[in-house]
Order: C-alpha cells, then sequence, then structure tokens
C-alpha cells in the first residue's frame, strides 16, 4: 500500500506590497493603463499555496540618445528608432514591453551637456509617444542624476514615474523629488540582504510611503555573478513572506544592462568557437539571465533586445498559467 | 531535532583510528551531522548506534551514479530548498538525445560533438554529461546498436525505451557502464527492475502524478531497486516547477523516503522551439532537477546552460575564486593601462565587466587572496603589499608592460606607500574605490 | 509655562480675532461673498486653514467658519491674580492666531493690498503674484509675498535632501543695520533659507537690508514676506505646505503636519527687538510647528516641555551676549539659534591647500622628504579627544597655543599637541575613544601628510611639498573640524580644535590626556555583562553568512576581533539603521550559562529562524555562530577534557587532526555547531570566556601565536585563574599537534583540566 502523499503547504505570514506604476488621466496622469506590482503571499509561481496577483513585468530600455556603445546586435534590433527615443518607446511598446525605462545619458546627440530643459523635452516626448507607465533612470553621476532627475520629476508631474536609482550614497534628492512630485523610486543596493533593507528603511524614513518604492538589489549577469543576484533576491523574498515589513516591496532588476555588458553578448568576434552563434547565444544570454532572475522573485526586469523580449514573455505566460 | 556532531560523537567508537578518512571521531561526527559523510565509512560503527543515527546520518536524497570513470554523473544528495541555506551539491547531468531512427554517421557525429563539447569559463572547463540514446524505432537490434556506437565515448548514458526487451538488448551493449535505465512504468516495472538488478543499472521511474508515482517507487523498492531517478510526468514551465518544488520539499522537510530520489526533466517535450527548451532547462537547474535531457547540441544554448548551472552551484558558503594571473581586456599593448585586484569572483567580474565595459585595452592582474574581495583581503593579510608585490614580480607582468606603473584599489590606498618600498621602480597609483569609476579612470589614465 | 507669556500671546489673539472679523464684515459687505479669495501660484487654497481644519477656502463666504473655529479657540485673557494660563491655552490662542492671519492676508488680497507695496524696493527672483501688474511692476515695489508652489518645491526638495538644513524666520528690526546684514549672511553661509517680516516701531529688518543694498529674493535664498508681523503667516504657510507636498499628509491632519514639521523641518523663529502681544500670539502658533522661537531681548524662557524637540523659547538678550563687538554678537546668536533647532552644519570642502581623499591615505612620507616630523623618535605628539557640555564647545573655533613650524629647520622635528573637544546632544563619554582613533585616518587623508599610531605616540610626517603649499598646523584642525562633522552628524554638533606647541601648554595637556587615557584602560576592563542592560549586534557579515548574528556584549568582542561593545554602541548612534544594533538583554534565564531572553530572541529572529536558542558563553551548548572572520577557532577535545584553541595565523596541524583552514570550514557559514567555536582572540582573557564549560581551565592547547601576542593578557587570565603557571601547562604547535602526543604531555604539565568534571 503506497503512502498517502501529502502536500507540503508553507504558511507565510508576510505579503509583498503592491505598488502601481504609472496614473490615467482619472488618476491625475496621462498614461493609457497603470502597472500593478506585487501583492504575492507566496513564493514566484507557486500558486497552490497563495495568492499571485500580478505576473512579473518587463520594462524595455531606451536611452535618449542612440547608445553607440551598444552591442551592434541591438542597435541592429532597433534600427530606425534609436535616434529618436519617443519612436523607440513606441516601437519598444509594439514590442511587448510592459513599462518603459527611459535612460538618461551625460551627454546629447551632439555631444554637448545634457540639460534639465533637454531632458524635460525629451520625457514629454517619450510621455506622448507611449500610454505605457515609465520609469526614468539618470546616467548615474551623482550631480549630474539630481539636477536631471529633479527636472524630470518636475515635467512628469502626476504621472507616477519611477525615478532611479536612490543609491545609499545619494538618495535623498531623489526622493525629495517623487514627495514633491508624486513619484516612486527605485532603491539600488550591491546585492546585500541587510543594505537593501536598510536603504528601504532611509528612504521611507524620510516620508516616502512604501507603496512608492521598488527594491532594486541589483545581480551580475549569467556568468559573472548571477548567483549572488539570484541568492539574495530569494533571501530578500523569503524574508517578506517570513514578515518582515522592510522587505516586502516589488524587486526589480535590470538583466537586460548586465548582460548585454557581458562580452557573451556583446561581442561576436574573436570568441572561441564552443560560444556558438553570436545572435543566438547574446539573446539567450540575456534572456536565461532574465528567466532565472524571474524565478528568484523579480517583479520588474529590464531588457533590451526585442528577441528575448518575446522568449521571456512566452516564458512568463507559462509560468503564470496554472499547471502552463 | 537533528543530532549534532557531538551527540553524534559519544555513539562512534572514539579510538581515532582515520579508517573513515577523517583524522578523529569527532571530526567524521561533525562530517556525519553536516550531513556530508556516510556512516558507512566507519567501519567499527555498533548495530545500535547505527540505529540511532540511520536518520541523521542518511541524506534524504539518494545519491544517484550513471556512468563510470572520468565522466560519470553523480547526482542526488541535496540537503536544501535554496542554495543560500548551504549549497546545492552536485550538479545535474546535462544530457543530450540521440534517436536509433537517425543514422548511424548522425549519431556517432552528435555523440562526438557532445563528448569533445568543452568551453572555458574563468579558467574552468564546462562539458555536457552525456547522452540519452532513445529507442524510436522501436526495433531492439537498432537501439542496441546505436547505443553501441556511443557507448565508444565513454559518456555515461541513458537509454529510453518502454520495451524491455530492447532495453535489454541495449545494456547488453552497454554492461559495465551503469547507464540510466528509462524507464519503468506502470506497464514495465517488473521486467525493467531485474533488468537493473541484473545490469546495476540505476532505474528511472515514470508516472503521471505524485501518489501513482510513490505507488510505483515502493513496488520497484519492493523488487529490490534502490538506485532510482524519478520522473513525475511533468512538462511545462509551471507544472514542473510546482511538481518539482513538490517532490524536493518532500523528500527534505518530510523525510519521505519514497520521493527521495534524483529527478529526470525533458524540457524539449514541454516546448516549441529550441530557445524555449533552453530556458525551460535553466529553470530545472536551478529549481531541483538531477538529469535534463536536452533535444539537440547546439552550442550557442549549451553555453549558457553550463554558465548557469556552474553559477547555481558554486557554494555560497565559499568565496569564489578565479585563477590569479594575468588578464587581458581588448588587445593590451605594452603602454596599456596595469590594474591588480583580487581573486574573489565577484571582485574581479565587477572590475572585468567595467574595464571591459571602457573598451580601453587593458591588463589586470589577479592577485591569490585566497577568494577575499579586496578590503576583507587587506584585513586579513591575503591582499597586502607583500602579496601584491608578488603577483607583479612573478607573474611575468613586467616583460608585458613597457611603463611601471600599478594602479591599485582605492580601497586599499594605505598599501600605496608600502608597495613603493617592496616595488623598487615602480609607480604606485590610487584607483577608484569603486570598480564603477573605473571607465573615467581609465580615459585619464596617462603610461 | 510662563504665564506672563501666556497672558501676553491671548491678549494678542483676542485682538487679532477681533481684527480679522472686523476685516471678514467690511469685506463682505463691499465684494460679497461669492469673491474668489486666494494666494496666488499655490494649489493649497489658503494653507495655513487647510492645514490646521482641513477647509478649501475658495471664496469669501468661505472664511466665516473658520473664524468661528479660530474664535472657538480663545480663552479670555487672564485676570492678574489667577494663576491660570498654561502651555495648552496659549498654543490653542497661537493657532486662532495663525488662523486670523491668514483670514487677514487673503483679504488684503482681495483688496489688491498683497503682496505689500514697499516702495524703492526691487526683488531679486521671485513670485509673480499680481495679474493685474506687468511682470516688471509685481517685482518692482513690492515684497515677495507668500512663495509659489513652484519655488516651494525647488526648495523642498533641498530641504527634505538635507542640502539646505533648514529656514529661519526672522520677526523684527535688528539692533542696527551692521548686525540685520551679519545675521542674515552668517545664515545664508550656512545655507539656511531666511524669511523676513514684522517690524519695531516701524522699522523693519527689510528696511534695514534695503539701506544696506542687500539683493533680497528667491535668488538669494531670503524672501521678505512684509514689514508687519501678519505677514509671518507666509512662513506658516510654508511650513503647512511642506508638510502636505513632501510628507504627503492632507488638510486637517493637524497633529500629523506638526509632527512632520517638528522632526523633518528644522526652522527656528528669531525675534528682533520688542516682542508685541501680536508677536507673542504668533510665536504661540509657530511652537505648535515644533518651531522654536529666540529672541535677543529680555523674555522669559520656555524651557523643554515637548512640544519642540529642545528649548521651546530662548532669551538671548543682544547686547549681552559675550563678543567683542556686535558683529560677533550677532554670529553667537546665529549659532544658539541653530543649537536650538537642531540645524546640522555641512561643510562641503575643507579649506586646504593640498589635495585631500582617501586615496592619500597610504602615502609614505620618506625622511629626505620630510619638511617635519611630530612624535616619533626625537619628539613626542599626542592626541586627545573629549567630551564637553553644548555651551563649553566654540563650533569651528581653531587654535594654536605656541609657534608653528616655520621657524622649524627642514627636516627637523617638534613637538605637538592635538585637543579636539566635541559636544552634541547625543555624544556620549563612552565614544570618545571610538571618535579619538579616527584622528589617524582624517590626518592620514592629506595629501603629504603621514600619520602613525595614535593617543600618545603618535607620530605625524608632514611632506616638503605640502609645505611649500601651504600646509600649517591650523590645516590639521580644518581637517579635523570638517571630517567630525561630515562623518559624525549623528552624534556631534559642535567641534573645536587646540592645537599645542607651547612647551608648557603642551606638558599639562599631555597630562590630562594620560589620565584620561588610564581611566578609559580602567573603564573597558571594569565593564561587564552584569553592568549593562543592552548588547549589540552586528550582522555585517550576512552578505556570505546569511544566518549568522554576531552578539557583542561587554566581555565577549566581536569574533572578528573588529568590534568591541563600545564600537557597536558608537556605531548604532552613527548609522542607526545600520548593522549593530542594539539587543535588549531582556529576562535573565541563566546569565551564568549565558542565557538572556534578548539574545535568544533577537538571533532567532535575524538568523531567519535557523538559531532557536543561544548562549552567550558556552561552547558546548548552543554557541554562538559564526561567519568566518574568526581571529581563532575553539574545538573542543573530547579526550582531553579540555578545548583547543587555534589562531588564523597558525598553520600548522592540530590536535583536532585538522589545520586551522580546515576547521574554519566547520565552524563557519552561520551554523550552529556545538563543539566548535570561532572567537575573537581577547575573548581568550575574559572572564565570561566558556564560563559554562569551566571557563579558561579548560584551554589544553593553543597557538603558540597567542600565547606570544597576548602575553600580558593572559598572565593576568593565570593569576586570576589562581595558577601563575597555567599558561605554561597548555600544550602549544611547537610541542603537540596530534591528540596522542597531547594527553601525556599534559599529563607531564599537570594541567587542570585533567582533574575538571567531564566536558561531554
Amino acid at each position: 500500500m503506497a503512502e498517502k502523499v501529502e502536500i507540503p503547504v508553507q504558511k507565510w505570514s508576510g505579503r509583498v506590497r503592491e505598488v502601481t506604476l504609472g496614473a490615467t488621466r482619472e488618476e491625475g496622469g496621462t498614461r493609457a493603463r497603470t502597472v500593478t506590482l506585487g501583492g504575492e503571499t507566496t513564493l514566484p509561481f507557486l500558486h497552490f499555496e497563495g495568492k499571485l496577483s500580478h505576473p512579473p513585468r518587463i520594462a524595455i530600455e531606451i536611452q535618449d540618445k542612440k547608445p553607440e556603445a551598444w552591442s551592434p546586435l541591438l542597435l541592429k534590433a532597433w534600427e530606425g528608432a534609436i535616434d529618436d527615443p519617443a519612436a523607440w518607446a513606441k516601437k519598444a511598446e509594439e514590442r511587448g514591453a510592459d513599462l518603459i525605462l527611459l535612460r538618461l545619458s551625460l551627454d546629447d546627440a551632439q555631444g554637448e551637456e545634457n540639460t534639465p530643459e533637454k531632458v524635460k523635452s525629451t520625457v514629454r516626448k517619450v510621455l506622448s509617444a507611449t500610454g505605457l507607465p515609465l520609469l526614468v533612470f539618470g546616467p548615474g553621476q551623482v550631480d549630474k542624476d539630481n539636477e536631471l532627475l529633479v527636472a524630470v520629476a518636475e515635467e512628469a508631474a502626476g504621472e507616477r514615474v519611477v525615478l532611479g536609482v536612490c543609491e545609499d550614497k545619494n538618495y535623498r534628492t531623489i526622493v525629495a523629488a517623487a514627495l514633491a512630485h508624486g513619484h516612486l523610486v527605485d532603491s539600488r543596493t550591491p546585492m546585500d540582504v541587510n543594505l537593501a533593507k536598510q536603504l528601504i528603511i532611509l528612504i521611507h524614513d524620510m516620508g516616502l510611503p512604501l507603496d512608492r518604492l521598488l527594491m532594486d538589489p541589483s545581480t551580475g549577469a549569467l556568468g559573472y555573478g548571477i548567483e549572488y543576484g539570484y541568492s539574495v533576491m530569494e533571501r530578500l523574498r523569503l524574508a517578506a513572506l517570513q514578515g518582515d515589513t522592510m522587505t516586502q516591496q516589488p524587486i526589480l532588476v535590470t538583466p537586460g544592462e548586465e548582460a548585454w555588458r557581458a562580452k557573451e553578448a556583446k561581442v561576436g568576434e574573436g570568441v572561441p568557437e564552443p560560444w556558438g552563434d553570436w545572435e543566438e547565444r547574446a539573446i539567450m544570454w540575456e534572456t536565461m539571465t532574465t528567466t532565472a532572475l524571474i524565478e528568484a522573485g523579480a517583479d520588474v526586469v529590464v531588457m533590451r533586445h526585442p528577441e528575448s523580449v518575446r522568449l521571456v514573455k512566452e516564458a512568463i505566460d507559462k509560468l503564470w498559467m496554472k499547471g502552463g | 531535532m537533528a543530532l549534532t556532531g557531538l551527540d553524534i560523537y559519544k555513539l562512534l567508537p572514539k579510538t581515532n583510528c582515520k579508517e573513515c578518512g577523517y583524522p578523529t571521531c569527532l571530526a567524521f561526527a561533525m562530517k556525519l551531522a553536516a550531513k556530508q559523510a556516510e556512516l558507512a565509512a566507519c567501519p567499527y560503527v555498533t548495530e545500535e548506534a547505527k540505529a540511532k543515527l540511520a536518520a541523521a546520518a542518511a541524506p534524504p536524497i539518494r545519491l544517484v551514479t550513471i556512468g563510470r570513470g572520468e565522466r560519470k554523473v553523480e547526482v542526488g544528495n541535496e540537503t536544501v530548498l535554496f542554495r543560500h541555506d548551504k549549497t546545492f551539491f552536485h550538479p545535474p547531468g546535462l544530457m543530450v538525445r540521440v534517436k536509433d531512427t537517425q543514422s548511424i554517421d548522425m549519431i556517432e557525429k552528435r555523440a562526438r560533438e557532445v563528448a569533445d563539447y568543452s568551453v572555458e569559463y574563468v579558467g574552468l572547463e564546462l562539458r555536457l554529461d552525456g547522452l540519452a540514446v532513445e529507442n524510436a524505432s522501436g526495433e531492439a537490434s537498432a537501439f542496441a546498436s546505436a547505443v553501441e556506437r556511443v557507448k565508444e565515448t565513454g559518456l555515461p548514458l541513458i537509454l529510453i525505451s518502454s520495451d524491455p526487451r530492447a532495453m535489454e538488448a541495449a545494456l547488453a551493449k552497454s554492461d559495465g557502464t551503469s547507464p540510466l535505465i528509462y524507464a519503468a512504468d506502470e506497464e514495465n516495472w517488473e521486467a525493467m527492475s531485474e533488468l537493473a538488478k541484473r545490469h546495476q543499472a540505476p532505474l528511472a521511474i515514470r508516472a503521471s502524478g505524485l501518489e501513482p508515482l510513490v505507488e510505483l517507487v515502493e513496488k520497484v523498492r519492493g523488487a529490490g531497486v534502490e538506485d532510482l531517478v524519478l520522473d513525475p510526468g511533468c512538462r511545462g514551465y509551471n507544472d514542473c516547477l510546482v511538481t518539482f518544488t513538490h517532490i524536493r520539499r518532500l523528500a527534505l522537510q518530510k523525510n519521505f523516503k519514497p520521493l527521495g530520489f534524483p529527478l529526470i526533466a525533458f524540457p524539449g517535450e514541454g516546448a516549441n522551439s529550441p530557445e524555449e527548451e533552453a530556458i525551460l532547462a535553466g529553470q530545472h537547474i536551478a529549481k531541483y532537477a538531477g538529469f535534463v535531457v536536452m533535444e539537440d547540441f547546439d552550442p550557442a544554448l549549451a553555453y549558457p546552460l553550463l554558465t548557469l548551472r556552474q553559477n547555481i552551484y558554486t557554494d555560497p558558503r565559499e568565496p569564489i575564486q578565479v585563477t590569479p594571473g594575468i588578464y587581458e581586456f581588448g588587445e593590451p599593448v605594452p603602454d596599456s593601462p596595469l590594474l591588480i585586484t583580487t581573486n574573489f569572483s565577484i571582485t574581479y567580474f565587477s572590475v572585468a565587466n567595467e574595464v571591459e565595459g571602457s573598451g580601453i585595452p587593458s591588463w589586470l592582474l589577479v592577485a591569490d587572496s585566497e577568494g577575499m574581495s579586496v578590503l576583507t583581503g587587506w584585513a586579513a593579510g591575503k591582499f597586502d603589499a607583500d602579496k601584491i608585490a608578488k603577483t607583479v614580480k612573478t607573474t611575468g607582468i613586467e616583460e608585458k608592460v613597457s611603463h611601471r606603473k600599478l594602479t591599485i584599489p582605492g580601497a586599499v590606498a594605505v598599501l600605496s606607500g608600502e608597495l613603493e618600498d617592496e616595488l623598487p621602480g615602480w609607480e604606485i597609483l590610487v584607483g577608484p574605490r569603486e570598480a564603477v569609476d573605473l571607465p573615467a579612470y581609465l580615459k585619464i589614465w596617462k603610461p | 509655562m510662563s504665564r506672563y507669556i501666556a497672558t501676553r500671546a491671548i491678549r494678542g489673539a483676542n485682538r487679532i480675532v477681533k481684527e480679522a472679523e472686523d476685516l471678514f464684515e467690511k469685506a463682505l459687505a463691499e465684494h460679497g461673498p461669492d469673491t474668489k479669495v486666494a494666494f496666488p501660484n499655490t494649489g493649497y487654497y489658503l494653507p495655513v486653514i487647510l492645514g490646521i481644519t482641513g477647509t478649501e477656502v475658495e471664496r469669501l463666504g468661505g472664511l466665516k467658519p473658520v473664524l468661528e473655529h479660530a474664535r472657538s479657540l480663545l480663552h479670555p485673557v487672564p485676570k492678574e491674580r489667577f494663576w491660570t494660563p498654561y502651555l495648552g491655552e496659549a498654543l490653542d490662542c497661537g493657532i486662532a492666531t495663525l488662523l486670523a492671519e491668514e483670514v487677514i492676508m487673503g483679504i488684503r488680497f482681495v483688496y489688491g493690498e498683497q503682496p505689500e507695496r514697499l516702495p524703492g524696493f526691487r526683488l531679486a527672483g521671485g513670485t509673480f503674484t499680481s495679474p493685474d501688474e506687468s511682470a516688471q511692476e509685481a517685482i518692482e515695489g513690492r515684497v515677495n509675498g507668500p512663495i509659489d508652489d513652484i519655488q516651494l518645491r525647488s526648495w523642498g526638495i533641498q530641504l527634505v535632501d538635507g542640502r539646505m538644513p533648514g529656514f529661519a524666520a526672522i520677526i523684527g528690526a535688528a539692533k542696527s543695520n551692521e548686525v540685520a546684514v551679519k545675521i542674515v549672511r552668517e545664515l545664508q553661509m550656512r545655507n539656511i533659507l531666511v524669511f523676513l517680516c514684522g517690524n519695531v516701531n516701524g522699522r523693519s529688518i527689510i528696511h534695514q537690508l534695503m539701506e544696506e543694498g542687500v539683493e533680497l529674493g528667491y535668488d538669494t535664498y531670503t524672501v521678505p514676506f512684509g514689514t508687519d508681523t501678519i505677514s509671518a503667516i507666509y512662513a506658516a504657510g510654508f511650513a503647512t505646505r511642506a508638510a502636505l507636498t513632501f510628507g504627503g499628509k492632507k488638510g486637517g491632519q493637524t497633529r500629523e503636519i506638526f509632527l512632520y514639521n517638528k522632526f523633518r523641518v528644522f526652522a527656528f523663529g528669531l525675534a528682533l527687538g520688542e516682542v508685541d502681544d501680536l508677536k507673542y500670539a504668533t510665536a504661540g502658533g509657530v511652537i505648535s510647528y515644533g518651531f522654536p522661537v529666540i529672541a535677543d531681548t529680555v523674555i522669559p524662557e520656555i524651557l523643554p516641555t515637548g512640544v519642540t524637540q529642545y528649548e521651546h523659547v530662548i532669551s538671548m538678550p543682544f547686547d549681552d551676549i559675550e563678543g567683542k563687538d556686535d558683529l560677533e554678537r550677532a554670529t553667537r546668536l546665529v549659532q544658539r539659534c541653530i543649537e536650538v533647532r537642531g540645524v546640522k552644519v555641512k561643510i562641503a570642502e575643507i579649506p586646504i591647500p593640498i589635495p585631500y581623499g582617501s586615496a592619500f591615505e597610504g602615502e609614505r612620507v620618506k625622511r629626505a622628504d620630510m619638511r617635519i616630523e611630530f612624535g616619533g623618535k626625537y619628539s613626542r605628539a599626542f592626541e586627545y579627544l573629549r567630551m564637553r557640555g553644548l555651551d563649553e564647545v566654540e563650533d569651528g573655533k581653531i587654535e594654536i597655543v605656541g609657534p608653528g613650524f616655520e621657524d622649524v629647520e627642514e627636516g627637523g622635528y617638534m613637538d605637538l599637541g592635538i585637543v579636539v573637544e566635541v559636544a552634541g546632544r547625543k555624544m556620549q563619554e563612552d565614544f570618545e575613544p571610538v571618535l579619538e582613533r579616527q584622528i589617524h585616518y582624517f590626518i592620514n587623508g592629506a595629501s603629504g601628510v603621514q600619520h602613525i599610531g595614535q593617543r600618545d605616540i603618535a607620530w605625524i610626517r608632514v611632506s616638503k611639498s605640502a609645505a611649500e603649499k601651504g600646509l600649517t598646523l591650523r590645516h590639521f584642525g580644518d581637517i579635523l573640524y570638517a571630517r567630525f562633522h561630515s562623518d559624525f552628524e549623528a552624534i556631534v554638533d559642535k567641534v573645536q580644535v587646540t592645537i599645542y606647541t607651547e612647551p608648557e601648554e603642551l606638558k599639562k595637556w599631555l597630562e590630562i590626556a594620560r589620565a584620561a587615557y588610564d581611566v578609559r584602560n580602567k573603564r573597558l576592563v571594569e565593564m561587564t555583562d552584569e553592568s549593562v542592560d543592552t548588547f549589540y549586534s552586528c550582522t555585517l557579515c550576512q552578505s556570505f553568512a546569511p544566518n549568522h548574528v554576531c552578539v557583542v556584549s561587554p566581555e565577549r568582542l566581536g569574533l572578528c576581533g573588529a568590534y568591541n561593545w563600545l564600537d557597536c554602541k558608537a556605531s548604532h548612534q552613527i548609522n542607526p539603521t545600520g548593522p549593530n544594533q542594539p539587543v535588549p538583554k531582556g529576562e535573565p534565564l541563566d546569565s551564568d550559562q549565558g542565557y538572556w531572553q534578548g539574545p535568544i530572541n533577537f538571533v532567532y529572529e535575524h538568523s531567519n529562524h535557523t538559531v532557536e536558542r543561544v548562549s552567550m558563553y558556552s561552547i558546548m551548548e548552543n554557541p554562538m555562530t559564526a561567519c568566518g572572520c574568526f581571529e581563532c577557532i575553539a574545538m573542543v577535545i573530547p579526550e582531553a577534557n579540555g578545548i583547543m584553541v587555534v589562531s588564523r595565523e597558525d598553520p600548522s596541524m592540530t590536535p583536532a587532526g585538522m589545520t586551522f583552514s580546515t576547521l574554519a570550514g566547520m565552524a563557519g557559514g552561520g551554523l550552529q555547531t556545538p563543539g566548535v567555536m570561532g572567537v575573537g582572540k581577547y575573548y581568550l582573557a575574559s572572564k565570561k570566556f566558556i564560563k559554562p564549560d569551566g571557563g579558561f581551565k579548560r584551554v589544553v592547547w593553543m597557538s603558540s601565536f597567542l600565547k606570544e601576542s597576548m602575553a600580558e593578557e593572559l598572565k593576568a587570565v593565570a593569576e586570576r585563574e589562581g595558577d601563575p603557571d597555567l599558561i605554561d601547562r597548555i600544550a602549544d604547535e611547537r610541542y603537540v599537534t596530534t591528540v596522542e602526543e597531547l594527553l601525556p604531555w599534559l599529563e607531564e604539565h599537570d594541567h587542570p583540566a585533567l582533574k575538571m568534571p567531564p566536558i561531554l
């Protein structure tokens, strides 16, 4: 006589906080629709023991000028749209983005310094070109980030844009700008559970409500330290489900940026033969980095190549479907 | 509650005979407590102690080996649900399927490709593990000759057939290689069990759903086969994630013996394209498969999968190290910048990523800090002036660069003075504290 | 609460509410109830009214309920004989005053009387507040009036992110034009936003500044609201809108709006000149926001009672302020304001003539390149940091007592004493050594300066090139002043540095310093786990040992050796959300065994529920886990009825049959492994060292490195244990490397462990 199989069901006490990006006209913005993240009461895709309210979402990263340093594969994939952020946003939406992430550059296309005025006009154009909720990340230099993101916050007032990235060494101005104009922020820390938690606390202490805060524990690409990001995300999610309130933010990660920095994705020539076909490998590098992180608990993944986006979207659909 | 090392020690002979391979009984007891050793290694343990220790000492998921010799694959013996809880011990075997309906040449070519495939990753050789030969023809003889051909590669094999006669023929050709028999099902389990016993080969068991699977496992174990691999019949993304999670939890949390075996997955059977198959295979690697059978061989898919497996199965308790030495980025020339960092993988990767991304050809020296990051290594004396100087002198970098300027990480700026003493003739430059600031630094670097 | 203040505030409130009512009736008659009432360019209606009452006033008629509410808050002016007024009544009246003042301003806008006309005045950047006039006219001939929303957000961001430390609302007129200018300059210098309003006998600080040609307006962070007291309402409006905008508060959440301002908006009122009833009444309203008021005249003080963070009302009669002239007095007045509100000072750049940064920390100054050295072989240098009262430290004061090194020959030396005095509301004496140790890092950051050692064995060299660039002793003071402020902002409010080269003074201070070092040494020794009620956690290593929690107590330092209890305590103050958290000891379950409820709960929680019970001391039962950074590993040797301790420096084989690195795999990773424990080496010398298991006498083997590097400490332990030869009875790797050799050796040396009760 066979033993009766009792499926172990974990009782979790915590829940990931729901965070809504974007605002429609009724809500004070101009987005065609909003995107809500989080809400889960169990580990990724385990329908049988909890509630899964919102599937993971894909943000496609666009830049305010043609990113010359990007892999030729990416430049080719977005050909025709890459010189114009508005056209690019539109195309990204067509290619399956749930969200648009606009990254600002230090210099404009003419090589002149980016200014609050230029950035405002770019943001305005992108907002008009797409109805998707927007995330805007600065160029990654403290002074410039603060200068430009304050302008973005002002220009996009009411749109519930995610401003990023807040880091331990620089978050106060970005958070203040988000507070002033009703936006959200991305809280990024270098692959460490306690640091992730700490920055959430610090940002929250400034008065930003937790439902306007995404947690970005950062990650490495496949082959470049993904295991750290992966485990930190699993740990953060477990802590959240165990009831640790300061880890209950939806998780955002940027596998696209990480993967496309890797030589495996970026370069086609002068690489070892066992690496196989360049384009196929490159897309798989981004795709597999992304899906591994989704299964570790990512709620938003920021990606770059439209074909990877298609593959990841399919995978999410199947993971989301009970028995799929 | 689990027994502690001290509890176990009390039950051991306390003779320190060392025959278990450990220096003292206490050391052995500690390893047993950590489920990293088998009680059977102690020749003198009493029956009474054995009984008491059985629960604590038996790994909850059985270790199953296929193949022999150098390339054998061991899977199972896992003790945790999440790698951060300890580590995942035995990476799943990545196998490639061939069919006996393919021409012998084709089969041989594929087998060769799989056997020879090897890709370098941070100084490691990553390889595929074996072949799964499917009796697609339904003919015993075709199956047997396909198996005979691929056996020559020396790779571990999975033999796929539901027909015990075909299986018998194939096993006859692959004797002595411990292939995995795939699979016993509701119909054929008795004959398959018999074959497994006779050929001392592990046996896969296939059923749809957990309860039928458990029932079948009980029958097969009743027939005397213990080395089992399970196929619970799921094929899709969510289906497999959920089912494999159930099985792993049952084995680990409930010590549910009938499901305490490695799992086998066939991602290609649930996918519409090779890419989709590879993504699903990635899921299986992270979430609990013991064997993953791929439909085809494609290096562009194999490389990321092998890398993912390597990453997921690294031991988070031990810092991963990259091989110390000289690393080149772009095509550095004698007056390209020279940087030094530690061999802690995450340190190395952050630096490598930024240097690579900067587009400026550079030399990077990696010192053997025993896997410690820059600051930890500095604090522990594993990345001090002495170690850095030694790295510069022994790697031969002095012949490769024409200048004498070494950039050290900003976090160990404090070493600069001491280093100039240790490395006469060298100018020590202090680089940025964070890797992310390296591109800007390299841009203004002058020989 | 001062009866005097309350009486006057209540009187002022009664009067202003009446004035508002009269004005309201007049406006209602002349303009009708549907006339629009608004402050221009703001989306917050009349903001104080919105914040306090939740009412969105858009039309004249809407002011009626506001005035009714204001009146309901009034209390009668107390009779001379009775002793009734208390803070609550004055605060109520203060609120009534603010409501009335805002009503008045709303109506004045209806009459086109706001922003106030001021002939000859020209704004340096301001709000376009009067649509009836051209932009040119708007900024000419009128003061600013209320701050518009765009400017509110822009400054608000700086207030919230900390670039702007706070704002000052100045009301009245300064003693002289010169003083007025000085006060404003002192505030501007600190990046503090300045609001100007009010007058004394018709003369306003706005007039004073205008006469002196000081540019006023958004561009210069000085906003003239108006020359009467009522215009102070715009400051309250700004504060209220800050809470609504940045605090996410809603109109009517009065308490939340006040608390937001109290804890997040570092503002204060500065009353210059005589304080009349209306000013008292207005101050009563301002205090509710948590903003203290400082007056430069004699008025009764209201010291801490909780509405504001520290003192409520401070009196600093201008002429009584210490100082050689009015300008110095003005500086002191501003400093006092900043202290009272707890505004933190930021120093953007260290004013020294040489590059500064952590990249220079490791530089050596070779003798040949040396301009001068302090300490070392030929001279004496010491460093001493002490805590003093807030009124005993003059922030930013850097004094050199004695000659500089200019006259010392090149390559020469001289004696030096650096005395740093700090004060802070959160500073504790226990932090002195922690801060003092930082002097080494701070000085070392200067290019061309090398610093070694600490206390009275400090040794500093200055290179020729640094000296050529103009480095003097004073710059050490500049560096320390700036770094202590920026790195220890959380606990340090004031820093003063004195540098001694004058032989007599230096000698005197060296003695003071040595006495203090001595006291500190004793304090460390005397501090026991029983003497405190809080331990500290360290979770710094959870990045790689996710379930590991260190609990650091006075008698058990962190296993890495880097953090003792005091360090953790200071670190927590400096970084309250960081890896060192207080662990209240809680219920003692069995303190001899090292069980307290507090650490047990804390470790369970922070080990992700994996470590269920932890002993503070034992190695055998529920030992503390380890990350991997331990200085030593202790492991039980059951055969010898004792334990061995191997240090990280010792690569040799141990009687456990394993080397340090093999053992490390067993001891680390945050797993609780009875019988094995990672420890900091000074824990060996603690009275609590494996106390439940028999204490130090259990040690049967230890690395010779430990015996040598801790010879003194171990000698003391041996004496404490009543066996001066104890250390010699302990085996080490020079004599014994296997368990088989260990037993006979111990017997030969008559080790006490052999006679102790069985360890297992």
